[in-house]
C-alpha cells in the first residue's frame, strides 16, 4: 500500500495546479466556463492527451492521472467540460479510426465534444430530442447515445440540428438539441471502454468535487480569521470552530472515498465510484453550504467566490443523479 | 499509488486468519457478539489473553523492544481486521493499550521488568485513573493530592468513570504533587497498588444496568516513590501521549464494519428507512475506514501522523452511535428488551425473544452512548481537530 503521486503523476499536479494559479483566484474563480483559449492551452501542455487511450493516439492516463487533474480544476473551481468531452466523448471516439480527426482535436483543445442522450436512427439518421447537453451550446460535434443504446458521433455542421441555449446554475451554457434527421456516424467503442468511460468521468466529478470542498473550507477559514466581531475574530468563537470542524471531517471523509476508488483494481472500480459518489454527492453540497453560512451576509453574494463555488458545487453534486441515484444503485 | 497488499501482506493475513479459524471458540465468538459494554468481560477477556500471548500475538501493537512481534502498521491493521471480521472479543485496553505502552516509553528499567510481564499474563489488571468528579474535559484541574513522605506518596483523592476497577488490582493514576505551580505542571503519574488499605471502589450502574463503571476512593494510601512514572510534574505530558496513543494505533472502522454486516444477518434483510440508514452508516464507515488506512500507510511510509487521524474517534462515536440505535429499530419492539441479569451469554438470561442480538440491542445503544463522551468528548475533539488541521 502506498499513496505516493509517480515523480510523472507529480509533475503533471504541479503542472496543472501553476497554469490555473495563474489564471485563477478568489475573484475570478467559478466566474463562468474556462475560456477555449485556456481550454486550448491545456490541450497543447498534453493533458488531454494524457486521459486518452492509447488506441486513440493518447497516452492512457488511467483513474489515478483522471483524479489529480480533476482535483486541480475543483480546486481553482475552473469550469471545463473534462469528464463529457474528454472522459465520455473521447472514449467513445477512440475505436474508431475513421474519426481519427475529431479525436486528435479534441486532444490539443481545438474541437468541443458534447455528450446527448436521446434520439433514434431511421436509414443512418438521428432524430428526436436531447434536453440539457451540458456544453451543447459550443459544442463542434456530438457523441450521441440512442434510446437503444447506440453510440453515434453527429457534427454540428449538419443541418439537421437546432440548438436551443439553457443556461445552468454554474453559467455554463447547456443546449436542448434537437435532431432532425441529422447525419450520424456509428461509433463502435466496445462495452468495456463504454463502461470505462462512465466510470472514469464519474471519478472525475467526485475529484472535481473534493478539490471545491478544499478550497470552500480554505476560503471559509481565512474568512473567519479576517471577520472581526463583538471586537474579535469569529474564528475565536467556538461554536465557528466546531462548524469548521465538521467540514475538515466531511472534506477528508470524501477525499478517502475518492482515493479509494481512484486506487482499488479495475474490477472494483465501478462500485467504489458510485459509493464515493453516494457520499460525496450530498457531503460537498452540505460543506458549501456551510461555507456560505459562516460567510454569513458576503456568503449569499455573487462576489465571492464561496457563492459561486456553491453554485458549481450544486451542478456537480447533482449530476447523473447525484447521490440519490448511487444510493440507490448500491441499495439495489 | 497502490492500495493492494504485498504477497508477504497476503501471506501474514492468511496466517492470522488461520489462527482465528482454530482458536477463536465459538464461546468466544459468541461472548463477544453478546458483550453489551466496551471490553470483554474478564472470563472471556482472560480466556483469550492467554490464547494470544501464547501465540505471541498480545501485544501486537507494541515495538519489538518493549516485546512486541515488530509488525508494521499495515499489519498490526490487518490482524485488526481480521479480529473484528471473525468477531472475536475486545480487550480491555486499560493495561494493554494505556500504560502499557506508557511503562515501556517511560518507565525505569526496573518498572519495565516488573510490570509489564504481569501486564502481559493478566497477573495485574489494570484500571485509569484520570477522571475526577471535578476534572472530566478539563483534567488538569484534578484535585487527588500525592504528599512526598520519605519514600512513599501518602495519594488522598475521589476519582470517577474508572472502567472495570471493581475486577483492577492496579491503577495508575494523576495525582497533584505540587499545587503551587501551573496546574499541568503539578500532576504527577503513579501505579498504585490497589489491594491495600484505603483504596475503596464503589460501583456505578449504567442506564443499561451494565456494572462497567466505578468511583474509586483513595483515603492515605501508600504509593512507593519508585512507583511513579516518570519526574515528579511529569504526569501531564505522560498523560498526553497516552491519550493521543489512547488506541495504539488501533483503527476504529473494521468493528463497525463487522457489526455492521452482523446486523444485516441477525436483523435484516433490512427495507426502507432502515436499509437507507445502514447504507448511509457504511458509506460513513468505508470511509472512516480509509480515513484510517491513509493514516497508517503514510506512518508506514515514515510520516508523522496527519492532524486528520484526529478526526477518526469523533466520527467513529457516531457512526458506533447510529449503528447501535439502527439495531434497536431494526429489532422493533423486542429490540427494547433489558434483562437485568448479566452477561447476556450467561447461563442465568432469560430466554430470548427473537434472538440474542434482539436481546442485548438495548444494552449495547444506551452503552453506546457514552462513545462520544469517554477518551475526550466530541466537542473536545472538534476543538482539538480545529486547532491542529485548521490553525484555529
Amino acid at each position: 500500500m502506498n499513496l505516493a503521486l509517480s515523480d510523472e503523476q507529480a509533475m503533471v499536479r504541479d503542472m496543472v495546479r501553476r497554469f490555473l494559479a495563474d489564471r485563477y483566484d478568489a475573484t475570478t474563480m467559478a466566474k463562468g466556463p474556462m475560456s477555449s483559449d485556456d481550454w486550448r492551452a491545456l490541450g497543447e501542455l498534453g493533458l488531454f492527451a494524457l486521459l486518452m487511450p492509447e488506441q486513440a493516439g493518447g497516452l492512457g492516463g488511467g483513474a489515478v492521472e483522471v483524479m489529480i487533474i480533476s482535483q486541480e480544476l475543483g480546486r481553482a473551481l475552473a469550469i471545463t467540460p473534462l469528464a463529457e468531452a474528454i472522459l465520455l466523448c473521447g472514449r467513445a471516439l477512440a475505436a474508431d479510426q475513421a474519426v481519427g480527426g475529431w479525436t486528435d482535436r479534441l486532444m490539443q483543445g481545438d474541437a468541443l465534444l458534447a455528450f446527448a442522450r436521446g434520439g433514434e436512427v431511421v436509414d443512418g439518421r438521428l432524430s428526436g430530442l436531447a434536453d440539457i447537453v451540458r456544453d451543447g451550446v459550443n459544442a463542434d460535434a456530438f457523441v450521441v447515445e440512442t434510446e437503444v443504446g447506440a453510440l453515434l458521433l453527429v457534427d454540428v455542421q449538419d443541418s439537421g440540428i437546432r440548438r436551443i441555449p439553457v443556461r445552468l446554475v454554474d453559467g455554463s451554457m447547456a443546449a436542448n438539441v434537437r435532431f432532425d434527421a441529422a447525419l450520424a456516424q456509428p461509433l463502435t467503442a466496445p462495452a468495456s471502454l463504454w463502461a470505462e468511460a462512465h466510470t472514469l468521468a464519474g471519478l472525475s466529478i467526485i475529484a472535481e468535487l473534493v478539490g471545491a470542498m478544499s478550497t470552500l473550507l480554505d476560503l471559509t477559514v481565512d474568512y473567519i480569521k479576517q471577520r472581526h466581531q463583538f471586537g474579535k475574530p469569529i474564528a475565536s468563537f467556538q461554536v465557528v470552530q466546531h462548524r469548521c470542524a465538521r467540514m475538515y471531517t466531511w472534506l477528508e471523509q470524501s477525499r478517502s472515498l475518492l482515493l479509494k476508488a481512484a486506487m482499488v483494481g479495475e474490477k472494483e472500480r465501478t462500485r467504489a465510484v458510485t459509493t464515493a459518489r453516494a457520499y460525496i454527492g450530498d457531503t460537498a453540497l452540505k460543506l458549501a453550504e456551510e461555507a456560505v453560512q459562516l460567510h454569513g451576509g458576503m456568503g449569499v453574494t455573487n462576489e465571492l467566490a464561496v457563492g459561486r463555488g456553491l453554485r458549481r458545487v450544486l451542478l456537480l453534486s447533482r449530476l447523473h443523479g447525484g447521490g440519490i441515484a448511487a444510493r440507490s444503485a448500491l441499495a439495489a | 499509488m497502490d492500495l493492494s497488499l504485498t504477497k508477504d501482506q497476503q501471506s501474514f493475513r492468511e496466517e492470522v486468519r488461520a489462527f482465528l479459524a482454530a482458536s477463536l471458540t465459538p464461546e468466544l465468538r459468541r461472548g463477544a457478539e453478546l458483550t453489551s459494554g466496551v471490553f470483554a468481560e474478564p472470563d472471556i477477556a482472560r480466556e483469550w489473553q492467554a490464547i494470544l500471548e501464547e501465540q505471541g500475538w498480545l501485544v501486537y501493537h507494541w515495538p519489538d523492544h518493549a516485546g512486541g512481534p515488530g509488525w508494521t502498521p499495515i499489519q498490526r491493521w490487518i490482524f485488526e481486521k481480521e479480529c473484528a471480521e471473525a468477531g472475536a472479543p475486545v480487550l480491555p485496553g486499560m493495561g494493554l493499550k494505556l500504560v502499557g505502552p506508557v511503562l515501556y516509553t517511560f518507565g525505569t528499567q526496573a518498572q519495565q521488568d516488573y510490570y509489564l510481564p504481569r501486564l502481559r499474563s493478566a497477573e495485574h489488571f489494570w484500571a485509569q485513573g484520570f477522571s475526577e468528579p471535578g476534572a472530566g474535559s478539563d483534567l488538569a484541574s484534578l484535585r487527588t493530592r500525592a504528599v512526598r513522605e520519605g519514600d512513599h506518596y501518602i495519594v488522598s483523592g475521589h476519582k470517577i468513570w474508572t472502567t472495570q476497577a471493581q475486577y483492577a488490582n492496579r491503577l495508575f493514576a494523576l495525582v497533584r504533587t505540587d499545587a503551587e505551580v501551573k496546574p499541568q505542571k503539578g500532576i504527577s503519574f503513579l501505579l498504585i497498588d490497589m489491594a491495600q488499605p484505603g483504596v475503596t471502589v464503589k460501583p456505578i450502574l449504567s442506564a443499561s444496568g451494565d456494572h462497567e463503571l466505578n468511583e474509586v476512593f483513595l483515603d492515605e494510601v501508600r504509593v512507593p516513590v519508585s512507583d511513579r512514572v516518570g519526574d515528579e510534574g511529569q504526569g501531564w505530558s505522560i498523560a498526553k501521549f497516552l491519550l493521543e496513543n489512547e488506541r495504539g494505533g488501533s483503527s476504529f472502522a473494521p468493528a463497525i464494519l463487522a457489526d455492521l454486516a452482523r446486523l444485516h444477518t441477525s436483523a435484516g434483510p433490512l427495507t426502507g428507512e432502515l436499509a437507507d440508514r445502514a447504507l448511509r452508516l457504511r458509506l460513513e464507515a468505508e470511509a472512516l475506514e480509509m480515513t484510517e488506512l491513509r493514516t497508517l500507510i503514510e506512518i508506514e511510509h515514515g510520516a508523522a501522523p496527519d492532524p486528520r487521524s484526529l478526526t477518526t474517534k469523533l466520527l467513529a462515536s457516531e457512526i458506533r452511535q447510529g449503528l447501535e440505535a439502527l439495531a434497536v429499530d431494526a429489532f422493533g419492539l423486542a429490540g427494547l428488551q433489558l434483562p437485568g441479569e448479566r452477561p447476556f451469554y450467561g447461563g442465568d438470561m432469560p430466554a430470548p425473544v427473537v434472538s440474542p442480538a434482539a436481546q442485548v440491542a438495548a444494552a449495547r445503544y444506551l452503552n453506546a452512548r457514552a462513545w462520544s463522551i469517554f477518551g475526550g468528548t466530541s466537542e473536545i475533539q472538534l476543538t482539538l481537530i480545529a486547532k491542529a488541521a485548521l490553525g484555529l
